[in-house]
């Protein structure tokens, strides 16, 4: 019974780095991957609708350890309370570039929000890769923290690409008469990374085990759980390396993500103490009646996104005003006839 | 004043969580409306009143990011620069907070993601039970966060053990009475906000003469309605919340003596804190005032059937939402500064709540939250009063046009990156 709310606290972060891997990924790889306009709202239109989504589950790890585990908290934090206040403002300025870019058509304000996107990936990427290796190596700026750092940066824009290369391909509809065999250009530019990116993770996991198998550079730590997680994500990245495309990099690249949160967990013997039996009782009682919810919400939630992303939408465009008041076609309702404009009648001013 | 890293980390918490609490009031306010405008909308299977739902929807839908934006640094702020709290009051604190962030937040914005891109791709019953799910989980994660709120000023059910914290009992949290009346109070009060800002939106749209399916004749009158029926419960829970002034709270004694209280609150007495509290307090009651006149005339005014026609009465109800937002803002003033020098009553100082910030910390942590939340409240605002002049046609819920730019080709110059 102890180890459940450990589980439940490890699953909220598997799941946080293995979903929001994606949409940080592809943040980060935008500038690479979309070089024209309408590549370039494809992919914050493909990126968005999932960061809603799967920050929540960083939201609630957050209030987990904060609740359920302060020890755990002090431990990591105190240190390293420079990399997280820098992580805090990498999220807030690429979840505000995500929602806001999209809500005029001027370009200025396009390309400050990309910034804002792109450099707030970055920076959240860098910052948690920087957190693993500060935790594993007992210090931020050790060669081993930095090498930790590096893989972690790596696997991050893996999953985007991986992501990207579903994502990205255009949805029938979006692709004009002229568009020809350059129609999927984001999402081949993804495809073709993810071994370009599998090959150079590889490289960086073998300088952070050489610098890990140093006498004294695992701080205090088990460097069998360590080991064990470098194991994992170096099969997971061999078996990108050879080919490209997102049928295998999609689950090698979770699998790769996944494994990171109980390695640093365990490789760095992060303080966890049970959890007293009237907190228990409290959260469990009151989370109870919602797991359910979470869980069906989350399923039906990517089962909708899982088709390719448009170039419209919410977070892709502004939409401009429909001519004549006419509705969308499939829509359930039929139009009603009270009231509205009628043709011909002028507004009064 | 401005290089003592405990003011600016205490300045840093009140200005991000004013401007949290703004956009959490009108998602709390307006989610009632839609959710029973998309109601009615099903019912009837009436398109005209589903177009008004998208409408009322995008501008719900963009104050909704800056709820979150700034809920994610209230929670992070928390757990970085309040360490002292979680120290000693890490379980009986954080507790609620965890279940506000798994049990409510999570699934509200999972299921707005599902109700924003849905339209249309689900059955219409079930659209309207992911909204049903999102205001419900919204006034939820309130009561959460006030649970948290309420036990720092009426600490119970808990014991102290080595200076540490143990909780007791769970329902002693739950049911804390400075938790119960400040979460109905907030919940009456954002149906206050909800009310003004549809009567303000409606009342500009009647002023031009633009009333596509009369969205705009049934807003003032909804508005005018929601607020008549919340002016009195505000005040009378309000109001009842003064039971506990002067009243000491049951743990009081655990961790300090009577006379130590005495002087850590003779100590720790700032007239600049007091007088922020004042103020706050007198324009939370005199706004109420207002608004209680400005619902009044708006009730006679609709009783005598002129409320789509005279321009003085749009212009009141454009200025309208100031007031509540102002009451907002200075209730939580109030409410906050009357429990200091304390951060948890007769328990723990603020001073010693703060984690061991430097002032390089304190000052770079506070120029830039300051300043990005001022960047984004502006820009949100900006949008919203934008959007909200637009109307229905064009809005960020309306439905997309399968058009393309004719510069989709357009390569983007390298030195946007």
């Amino acid at each position: 019974m102890e180890l459940v709310p450990v589980l439940f606290l490890t699953a909220l972060l598997v799941g946080y780095f293995v979903l929001a891997g994606c949409d940080v990924g592809l943040g980060m790889l935008m500038p690479y991957l979309a070089r024209t306009r309408g590549e370039r709202r494809r992919a914050v239109s493909a990126a968005a609708p999932y960061f809603l989504g799967t920050e929540v589950w960083l939201v609630g790890a957050v209030g987990v350890v904060a609740g359920l585990f302060p020890g755990l908290k002090t431990a990591v934090v105190s240190d390293l309370w420079p990399v997280f206040a820098v992580l805090t403002a990498g999220w807030l300025l690429r979840d505000a570039g995500l929602w806001l870019r999209a809500r005029t058509d001027a370009r200025a304000w396009h390309a400050a929000w990309d910034a804002a996107i792109v450099g707030g990936s970055w920076t959240l990427a860098v910052c948690w890769g920087l957190a693993a290796g500060a935790l594993l190596a007992g210090g931020v700026l050790s060669p081993l923290a930095l090498a930790v750092a590096a893989c972690t940066v790596v696997l991050f824009l893996l999953r985007g690409a991986a992501f990207g290369a579903e994502r990205l391909v255009p949805v029938p509809s979006d692709a004009g008469p002229a568009e020809g065999p350059h129609s999927a250009l984001s999402a081949d530019a993804a495809a073709r990374l993810t071994r370009v990116l599998a090959r150079a993770g590889l490289a960086v996991l073998a300088v952070a085990v050489a610098l890990g198998a140093l006498p004294g550079a695992l701080e205090g730590g088990r460097p069998l759980a360590a080991g064990a997680g470098a194991v994992v994500v170096a099969v997971a990245l061999a078996a990108m390396a050879g080919t490209e495309g997102p049928g295998r990099s999609r689950h090698a690249s979770a699998a790769a993500m996944a494994v990171l949160v109980p390695a640093v967990g365990l490789g760095a013997a992060l303080p966890v103490e049970p959890v007293p039996g009237a907190v228990l009782v409290l959260v469990s009682v009151a989370l109870a009646p919602m797991v359910p919810l979470m869980v069906a919400g989350q399923a039906a939630l990517y089962r909708m996104l899982r088709r390719p992303a448009p170039a419209s939408g919410f977070f892709a465009r502004v939409s401009p005003a429909p001519a004549g008041g006419a509705l969308p076609g499939g829509s359930r309702f039929r139009p009603t006839g009270v009231g509205g404009p009628r043709a011909g009648e002028p507004h009064r001013t | 004043m401005l290089d003592d890293p405990l003011s600016l980390a205490r300045l840093q918490f009140a200005f991000t969580a004013a401007t949290h609490y703004m956009f959490v009031a009108l998602t709390l306010g307006l989610a009632p409306y839609i959710l029973f405008n998309q109601l009615t909308a099903v019912r009837k299977r009436d398109g005209a009143r589903m177009r008004a739902v998208r409408f009322w929807g995008g501008l719900y839908v963009l104050n909704y990011a800056m709820g979150v934006l700034s809920g994610l640094v209230m929670e992070l702020q928390l757990a970085l620069n309040w360490s002292g709290l979680s120290d000693m009051f890490g379980y009986a604190f954080g507790a609620p907070l965890a279940v506000e962030t798994m049990g409510a937040f999570f699934v509200e914005s999972t299921f707005l993601g599902l109700w924003i891109f849905g339209w249309d791709r689900m059955g219409r019953w079930a659209h309207w039970a992911c909204f049903l799910v999102v205001t419900v989980t919204a006034y939820a994660s309130a009561y959460w966060v006030l649970v948290a709120n309420g036990f720092l000023k009426w600490p119970a059910g808990f014991r102290i053990e080595d200076g540490v914290a143990v909780l007791d009992s769970p329902w002693s949290l739950m049911g804390n009475p400075s938790t119960l009346m400040a979460f109905g109070h907030v919940a009456t009060s954002a149906l206050l906000v909800g009310g003004a800002l549809v009567c303000a939106v409606s009342a500009a749209h009647l002023r031009r003469g633009n009333d596509p399916d009369r969205m705009f004749h049934r807003g003032v009158r909804h508005g005018t309605a929601v607020l008549l029926l919340a002016v009195m419960p505000v005040v009378t829970v309000g109001g009842a919340q003064f039971v506990l002034y002067g009243q000491e709270p049951p743990t009081s004694g655990m961790t300090y003596s009577a006379e130590e209280i005495a002087a850590i609150e003779s100590e720790g007495a700032s007239s600049a804190v007091e007088a922020a509290g004042m103020a706050g307090d007198g324009v939370m009651m005199g706004s109420w005032m207002l608004i209680c006149i400005v619902a009044g005339t708006a009730g006679l005014v609709w009783l005598m059937n002129r409320l789509d026609r005279w321009r003085w009465v749009h212009w009141m109800l454009m200025a309208l939402p100031v007031l509540p937002y102002a009451a907002s803002i200075g209730g939580w003033t109030a409410r906050e500064t009357e429990r200091q020098p304390w951060v948890v009553r007769h328990h723990l100082t603020t001073a010693d709540a703060m984690s061991d910030l430097s002032p390089a910390m304190a000052t770079a942590s506070f120029a830039f939250f300051t300043a990005a939340f001022a960047v984004l409240a502006a820009a949100t605002f900006w949008l919203l009063v934008r959007f909200a002049r637009r109307g229905p046609e064009g809005g960020p819920l309306a439905p997309p046009r399968p058009e393309t730019e004719p510069e989709d080709g357009a390569q983007v110059p390298a030195r946007t990156l």
